[in-house]
């Protein structure tokens, strides 16, 4: 096949999804060969695995300590000096997971909420900016997606 | 590769939790290109193409309505913004979520056009943008899992680069290449242009050289091959 016929098939945009895909899949095929070097200096340490649950923590395996706004929880942040009130809400829960918390002993593997706020100081303090961007990117889909169909569903009779 | 000999003299922080933007007169310079002109987009109305007619010697105008502008002038400006956000940028995933805000934008942009061949266009061009953003958020999460690191500045001084760290290089290259449409699968993009609304059409293309050219600088910084 000449060249020529190649960038002919390369300007055809119905195409280049499946280029793309066909490329990407021979890529993570190279991957399963690249092997692994996993750091284990993690900016999020845990406890060792069932170190909680041998002593009835009600919370295992996601107590990290810490008493909400006097006493600081174990969460680790790249840069400490940015965030000096790191930790102060890991030790919150909510009235009903206090109640929840003191009937059983498995209510850190429930799906009532997760208790500790590590996710929260993630979410809206060390890495806030991301919140941010990530809800931007939603609303902007949203934005798109009502646009489209109020102009091209809705009104489609009109033309 | 040091930060300070890719892009100049650190010329100062700002610090936003584990997210530092770093400011050098290399990222400076394009974050300033792009919102100049993110705000002369803002001011300036669109072109209006005029078309030869077929079995007729009359012309005939394109132009964009009212409804369809305001939609892509918000879109643009929202397009601008996270192009310049994307330049000075100092951390990896953020610089991802920056490229993702601009591959759906993009989108948008042209999807208040009411012809088919650009609208076709557009829906390949959104297939390989959804498609890129598991490559593109994989390969950030890589770096993370093979340095314990997202920020450039720590990244920057790392000693040696990890195989996977190479893997992951190529992944974040290969997401963005297809959120912001470049060589091999630009031919999605090359006809989305092809309608009426220059100054909106142009962001499009913008955006895509600037993160290009900062995406270069991060896999410099990731990788140090010198």
């Amino acid at each position: 096949m000449s060249i020529g016929r190649l960038w002919n098939q390369l300007a055809n945009p119905k195409r280049i999804p499946r280029l793309f895909s066909v490329v990407l899949g021979l890529i993570l095929l190279v991957g399963f060969l690249v092997p692994m070097g996993l750091n284990d200096h993690q900016i999020y340490p845990r406890p060792a695995p069932q170190e909680q649950i041998d002593q009835k923590n009600p919370l295992a395996p996601y107590d990290r300590g810490g008493s909400p706004l006097t006493e600081p929880g174990i969460v680790k942040a790249q840069y400490p000096q940015n965030a000096e009130e790191l930790g102060m809400i890991t030790g919150y829960l909510s009235p009903i997971a206090i109640g929840v918390k003191n009937t059983t002993l498995y209510y850190g593997t429930s799906i009532y909420s997760s208790p500790g706020g590590l996710i929260d100081e993630i979410l809206y303090y060390t890495r806030g900016f991301d919140t941010i961007l990530e809800s931007t990117i939603l609303m902007m889909a949203f934005v798109l997606a009502s646009w489209v169909a109020l102009n091209f569903t809705m009104r489609r009779k009109e033309e | 590769m040091d930060i300070s000999t890719l892009g100049g003299q650190i010329l100062g922080q700002i610090p936003l939790g584990d997210i530092v933007l770093y400011l050098t007169p290399f990222n400076l310079f394009m974050f300033a290109g792009a919102l100049i002109f993110t705000a002369l987009i803002a001011m300036s109305r669109t072109e209006t193409q005029i078309e030869a007619e077929f079995g007729s010697l009359k012309d005939n105008e394109v132009k964009v309505g009212l409804e369809e502008f305001k939609i892509r002038r918000f879109l643009a400006i929202v397009c601008g913004l996270a192009t310049a956000g994307a330049m000075i940028t100092g951390d990896l995933f953020n610089f991802t979520l920056f490229v993702a805000l601009i591959g759906i934008v993009n989108i948008g942009i042209v999807s208040a056009v009411k012809q088919i061949d650009v609208l076709n266009a557009a829906f390949q061009y959104g297939l390989i943008a959804m498609i890129a953003s598991l490559p593109l958020f994989g390969g950030a999460a890589l770096v993370l899992a093979s340095t314990g690191t997202l920020s450039l500045l720590q990244l920057s001084t790392l000693a040696s680069t990890t195989p996977m760290m190479y893997f992951a290089s190529l992944l974040l290259l290969m997401g963005i290449a297809g959120e912001t449409g470049v060589a091999p699968f630009y031919a999605t993009k090359a006809e989305m242009f092809r309608t009426p609304g220059s100054p909106f059409i142009l962001i499009i293309h913008l955006s895509s050289l600037l993160v290009i050219v900062r995406a270069i600088e991060i896999l410099l910084i990731i990788n140090k091959p010198f």
